[in-house]
């Protein structure tokens, strides 16, 4: 019923297929060709690979609308119906059941999302592992999914939860994680325990090189579960009947 | 007895909404609460349904609950049909019978032609009539409605009354919250709500 529900907004599907295309379009148009030497902060060994602008800014911008689509939707997902979900509630649901289906919706939609965007940059270069590559976004797309998750679960009012999401995608999938700034960056220790960075690493890794991205991987499933945890525990208190 | 509601009190902020309510509702019985908009009517409604916490008291419901909202809480973007399946998914027991059930609800208030129409497209009275009939799909023993026969038009308020009284003869305890109360013999007993108290 939720992605019946989902699929039955025509507009928000549009803009699902047509921001990545506006955001790897406008840097295929806008980033320069110049190459770049820049450091695989999640590897243990000190690796520095050379790319072209261009190629590291549509790796990072896929990353980054991914976060942010996904992170929107989860938001959306969570509360746009929460009154009638209480009902349900009410009627009988258990309020795990009504989060896990809408994780599980939500997961089919990162895997869409990760695909489609993954076939889309394939169309301005090519990355070396597409499967892993894919991987890595459904990572950021966790990650993102289970904070749209638990913001959504946390706050009640839409603009709150919009400007939450903005506040931290904005700063970090958005920003911070771009390697061509984060080579540079002071104190990128803070970087490094934000929830963009393993899912990032893990994408440009498969992206551009033959390194494992198995340690990027496995932070960024433990930070997306920490967020799925947090939004579970909360959506249940909300949502649990109370004698 | 279906229903015990024991000192409940509820304050938000320094609003006291309910002091020391208590009431008591036996089967086969038709009770209406009247109050003034903001006498705390729909607060007790949720505490009694489990939507929230009173901060002192005790209620207890012995039996399958039935409770229709005074917002019509529906999915804009479902049709008729998908909410009684969800709903019957919700509920848990028998879903052929409860979907048999929804089918004979929609036929006695009548709405069946809009079973395959989106909720969004819907009337505020064919909402409220889908509210109802989700409300009583179960078959609940009591049955807690806020306001319920808002937006219905004569024949439907008619045909309201007249399955309160089949319901109550099956033995269905029958909670009607309003804040303007018609067809007041009817009732069994019809308590006031005001500045928090039960009288």
């Amino acid at each position: 019923m939720i992605l019946k529900m989902l699929f039955r907004r025509r507009v928000v599907l549009l803009l699902l297929v047509l921001m990545p295309v506006v955001f790897l379009s406008v840097v295929e148009l806008t980033a320069s060709a110049k190459m770049i030497l820049f450091r695989l902060a999640s590897l243990e060994k000190m690796v520095f690979i050379e790319e072209s602008q261009k190629q590291i800014s549509l790796v990072f911008f896929s990353v980054t609308s991914t976060g942010f689509l996904v992170s929107f939707l989860a938001l959306n997902l969570i509360q746009i119906d929460s009154n009638v979900n209480r009902r349900l509630v009410i009627c009988g649901y258990h309020p795990f059941e009504l989060l896990v289906s809408n994780l599980l919706a939500l997961l089919l939609v990162i895997l869409f999302i990760a695909i489609y965007i993954a076939l889309l940059i394939n169309l301005f270069f090519t990355v070396r592992h597409l499967p892993l590559y894919i991987f890595g976004l459904v990572l950021i797309g966790f990650v993102y999914g289970c904070y749209g998750l638990a913001i959504g679960s946390l706050v009640k009012g839409k603009l709150e939860g919009v400007f939450f999401i903005v506040l931290l995608a904005n700063i970090d999938a958005g920003w911070l994680q771009n390697p061509m700034y984060y080579a540079e960056a002071q104190n990128n220790i803070i970087i490094r325990y934000l929830p963009a960075y393993y899912p990032s690493q893990s994408a440009i890794i498969a992206a551009f090189t033959d390194y494992s991205g198995a340690n990027a991987c496995f932070f960024s499933i433990l930070y997306g579960s920490g967020f799925l945890i947090l939004s579970l525990l909360v959506f249940y208190n909300k949502m649990r009947i109370k004698k | 007895m279906i229903l015990k509601v024991e000192h409940i009190e509820k304050a938000f902020g320094k609003n006291k909404v309910l002091k020391d309510v208590s009431m008591e509702m036996n089967s086969a019985s038709l009770y209406g609460i009247v109050g003034e908009n903001g006498s705390g009517k729909s607060t007790l409604l949720k505490i009694i349904v489990g939507e929230w916490r009173p901060d002192h008291g005790k209620i207890s419901v012995n039996g399958l609950l039935g409770y229709c909202p005074q917002e019509t809480l529906l999915f804009a973007l479902l049709t008729v049909d998908e909410h009684f399946r969800y709903f019957a998914e919700a509920y848990g027991t028998d879903k052929s019978e409860l979907l048999r059930r929804g089918e004979s609800l929609m036929n006695y208030f009548k709405f069946t032609k809009f079973r395959n129409e989106r909720i969004a497209n819907l009337s505020g009275g064919t909402k409220q009539k889908l509210s109802l009939a989700i409300a009583l799909l179960h078959q609940p023993q009591l049955l807690i409605l806020d306001e319920p026969y808002t937006g219905f038009d004569w024949d439907t308020y008619l045909l309201f009354w007249e399955l309160t009284d089949k319901l109550r003869q099956a033995g269905c305890a029958i909670l009607v919250v309003t804040h303007m109360l018609t067809e007041k013999k009817r009732f069994d007993r019809i308590f006031n709500l005001e500045q928090g108290l039960l009288s």
